[in-house]
């Protein structure tokens, strides 16, 4: 596996080596794809005949053509890194890597395959490695190594959350404290009118259920149209298609559940007491 | 009456106001100290991590990085053509390998192999047993706990080690090696395998006579930079890069993703604070508009009545930031318990470093957002027309 | 003897969505030192705007106003608040007294703003708290107080700097007869002992007490009546 990716890795390292030949001359150079990152910090052209070697000092270059550009496939574990590759046929790379062992000739990093029925996956596999010794034989997408980093990423984001939960419940309580205590000679007034506690209990939910709602929906929104300007800017920054944040209909259903029973919470414990004070106690300055 | 204590009055009459005010930004404030400390963490840990090992330079056939970039040729000359340079005080050739250990019965453990030959200095720790010397019948290894613990052995015990040192090669056959010591490797993770040999031994164990190296780790005798040029100058097709080249680089590749989320998060939590305060100071000035108004009257300059103000907001913020710290540095234990479980990390690695900078930097962002949070409730005091107030309270 | 007082037409004009209103118009009024001055007339005639003004709160459209002399009409805010602070006391239909601070408290808060110092404070304090009546409730807030009682805190601070001059707006509005009584007799008081006294209310009884009484109507000095 190292060998031919550090041969690839080798071909990207060997920048200086890479020298462009005007293409008015035809050529039977072998085609080759370039990434487009690779293409425009050289400068380089569709049609360009470039030569590529395996060595850093620049020996033995082979001339290739640019055939066409492609956008690596991103990657988060490489975000950051400028992708340089280039993709080349199976025998152009033996033959430019291959050094004086006879065997190089004939090694490959891996070999994929298609299976025409996809749950057979497990037993292939078996089968594969028992019967070629030596080999190993992984299902592909269900690399647990690969997965492991963006596990401990969401547990890092969810303890995160958790935190900003925190904090946004105790600016709602103070919000609500607040607007609790401008209603504080109202209530007074209504107890003293004849009100029951109950009944402006009723009305203080109610009030506190759209007020949650109301801001719930609004976060939505909010969150909706950031999520543009985020995965913008991240993707021009680190020139990649990756996409960063994405408010799927269970995320915002989660933001809901979460934020608007602590709306309700909040008011009424803010209201807590209010309603238990008595209606002259309220209208007093 | 002083102009602080009026201010903890003011604030005091509210006290649930100011209990949740106080709380909200120790909260935030705890969030954006572990930002800061996350900032450079990962920096700060790998750089300690780098320098523990004693070498200060790493020389590469190319600029890729590692593993899978070219190996060095003829290594053993290059360590030896280096050694010799002014500014240098050891080059070691270290090649790397997979290995997988086989027992009859049991599963093949996977380990991580470092052929190199142990110097003045060397990326190990011995902790139990003796270092490699240069028998080869059988060839010896030092290992780590993990490994250790996994194999079931002891110190003296033969295991059979398969070695994958080309990917491109067929598979080599097992060999014998003979466990002579515990260490501990820096750059290990939790359950990470490692085991060293010597340079010879890994050869014999590849099947080649190649004398390659993946690097030369370099110790400087008088500064990096110094080594660095020195190298250059001797030997132009080799690429070293100091220690702190390559935190460099790791700043801007692999742990950028932690630089940007900081940043994120920072810029989230000091907004949520701004937030905060702002709505605390200027619900709490509407409500005292014609208390505020009076004293206008009774002499208070514009300046001492949006004075009071501030000092509210930077009281509240003072005292939550104070709180944040015990805050945050508990926050921060379990957020690096639960980064530190990423596969491929050192174990003794951490996101979370604590540097003198990082309180700085807290203690300045709170005031900032103190400051800021408090001019518009100032503003609003401010240019609070008197005449007006008054006369609006008595017909409201 | 030059007028602590004296202001020469003034105007004062209200920017309001339905056209400006002209709260004042062409007032001109000289007021001695030592004077007890009550000023009366029906709702929206002016009189608490003219009450601003002559206390520095509020600044005239139009006119001039000097006070012991000086001509104050113009003066930047911060020199305003200064003359407020050591020359003008002011009282409150609703007392604005802070509700966080004792009574004690409150008389000390313009002393401590004026720079007196902490002994002297504390003696001044006792001294109008005892003035007042109301030595014994120097440790009480406002909300333990009557109010009456919190009206009479209100006067001892604004008599907390010795002022030359006090204002009162509706002194009496918010309290009963027996009350307001007390606060008309506090006034006297004050007056006697040589603070000029200005007074804007409603209360007929309490306007009677005055030597010198100006009825607005309008914005304008509809009449001016003396105590025979």
């Amino acid at each position: 596996m190292i060998g031919r990716r550090a041969a690839i890795a080798a071909l990207c390292a060997a920048v200086a080596a890479l020298s462009s030949v005007a293409s008015s001359a035809p050529s039977p150079a072998p085609d080759i794809l370039v990434s487009r990152q690779l293409l425009e910090s050289q400068q380089l052209q569709v049609g360009d005949v470039v030569s590529l070697s395996s060595d850093t000092s620049g020996a033995n270059p082979r001339s290739f053509r640019i055939a066409g550009q492609y956008e690596p496939t991103p990657d988060p574990m490489r975000l950051g890194a400028v992708r340089l590759e280039v993709r080349l046929h199976l025998p152009d790379v033996v033959s430019l890597t291959a050094q004086s062992d006879p065997l190089d000739a004939e090694s490959v990093d891996a070999i994929n395959v298609v299976l025409a029925n996809d749950d057979e996956a497990r037993a292939t596999v078996r089968r594969l490695m028992t019967a070629v010794p030596g080999t190993v034989a992984e299902r592909a997408g269900n690399d647990e190594r690969r997965a492991a980093p963006f596990v401990v990423l969401e547990r890092f984001h969810l303890a995160i959350a958790i935190v900003t939960v925190i904090a946004s419940s105790v600016f709602l309580l103070a919000l609500m404290l607040m607007l609790v205590e401008e209603r504080r000679a109202t209530v007074g007034m209504l107890r003293l009118i004849g009100f029951r506690r109950t009944r402006i209990l009723q009305h203080v939910l109610a009030e506190g259920v759209v007020i949650a709602i109301t801001g719930a929906l609004f976060g939505v929104v909010l969150s909706v149209v950031l999520e543009g300007g985020i995965n913008r800017f991240f993707q021009w920054r680190y020139d990649t298609a990756l996409v960063f944040v994405h408010i799927t209909p269970g995320v915002a259903l989660r933001s809901v559940t979460v934020a608007v029973p602590l709306g309700v919470a909040a008011i009424f414990a803010s209201s807590w007491s209010l309603l238990r004070g008595e209606g002259i106690s309220l209208t007093r300055r | 009456m002083r102009a602080l204590i009026f201010a903890v009055r003011s604030l005091v009459r509210q006290p649930g106001r100011t209990a949740l005010g106080i709380i909200g930004i120790a909260a935030v404030g705890a969030l954006l100290f572990d930002m800061l400390l996350l900032s450079r963490g990962l920096v700060v840990s790998f750089r300690d991590l780098l320098d523990s090992v004693g070498f200060d330079v790493r020389v590469t056939a190319t600029d890729s990085p590692l593993p899978g970039g070219i190996r060095l040729t003829d290594a053993t000359g290059a360590a030896a053509q280096i050694a010799r340079l002014p500014g240098v005080a050891e080059a070691v050739p270290m090649r790397t390998a997979t290995g997988e250990v086989w027992q009859t019965g049991r599963p093949v453990i996977g380990l991580t192999l470092t052929g190199m030959d142990p110097g003045a200095r060397r990326p190990w720790t011995l902790i139990t047993g003796a270092d490699l010397g240069p028998s080869l019948a059988p060839p010896e290894l030092v290992v780590n706990q993990s490994l250790m613990d996994e194999v079931g052995g002891a110190i003296g015990s033969e295991v059979t080690l398969r070695t994958g040192c080309d990917s491109s090669r067929a598979a080599l056959a097992p060999r014998t090696f003979r466990i002579v010591g515990i260490a501990q490797f820096p750059f290990d993770d939790e359950a990470q395998h490692t085991a060293v040999m010597t340079r010879t031994a890994l050869r014999e164990a590849c099947g080649d006579d190649k004398d390659e190296a993946d690097m030369l780790m370099v110790a400087s005798s008088g500064g990096a930079g110094a080594a660095v040029a020195a190298i250059r100058a001797a030997r132009p097709d080799l690429v070293p890069v100091t220690n702190e080249q390559i935190v460099a680089r790791m700043q801007t590749q692999g742990f950028t993703y932690f630089r940007q989320i900081s940043a994120v998060l920072s810029t989230i939590t000091l907004l949520f604070g701004f937030l905060l305060i702002t709505v605390l100071l200027t619900v709490s000035v509407n409500q005292r508009l014609a208390e505020i108004a009076a004293l206008r009257a009774l002499g208070f300059s514009r300046g001492r009545a949006a004075a009071d103000v501030l000092l509210q907001g930077a009281m509240l913020v003072g005292a939550g930031g104070i709180l944040a710290l015990p805050l945050g540095f508990a926050l921060s234990l379990w957020l690096d318990q639960i980064l530190k479980a990423m596969p491929g990390i050192p174990a003794s690695m951490h996101f979370f470093v604590f540097e003198p900078r990082a309180l700085v930097l807290h203690a300045a962002l709170l005031v900032t957002t103190a400051l800021l949070a408090s001019a518009y409730p100032m503003w609003l005091v401010a240019r609070l027309p008197i005449a007006t107030t008054l006369r609006n309270e008595v017909v409201g | 003897m030059e007028p602590l007082i004296e202001a020469r037409s003034l105007g004062k004009v209200f920017p309001m969505g339905g056209g400006p209103v002209h709260a004042l118009r062409d007032i001109s009024v000289q007021i001695a030192a030592g004077e007890y001055l009550t000023i009366r007339g029906p709702s929206g005639c002016g009189k608490s705007t003219l009450l601003h003004i002559l206390g520095c709160v509020d600044t005239p459209s139009s006119g001039t106003l000097r006070f012991d002399g000086r001509d104050v009409s113009a003066l930047p805010d911060h020199a305003r608040s200064d003359l407020r602070l050591r020359s003008i006391g002011f009282v409150f239909q609703r007392f604005f007294l802070l509700p966080m601070l004792t009574a004690a408290e409150n008389v000390d808060v313009p002393q401590a703003e004026a720079g007196v110092s902490r002994a002297d404070r504390k003696r001044r304090t006792a001294e109008l708290l005892d003035y007042v009546g109301l030595g014994h409730r120097a440790g009480h807030r406002p909300s333990q107080l009557s109010g009456g009682e919190a009206q009479r805190v209100a006067i001892a601070r604004a008599l907390a700097n010795r002022p030359r001059l006090l204002l009162a707006d509706e002194p009496t509005g918010e309290l009963d007869r027996a009350n307001g009584e007390h606060i008309a007799e506090l006034l006297d008081r004050v007056q006697a002992d040589g603070t000029t006294v200005v007074v804007v209310t409603h209360d007929a009884a309490l306007a009677e007490r005055a030597a010198r009484r100006l009825v607005m109507r309008d914005g304008l000095i509809e009449r001016e009546e003396h105590a025979r």
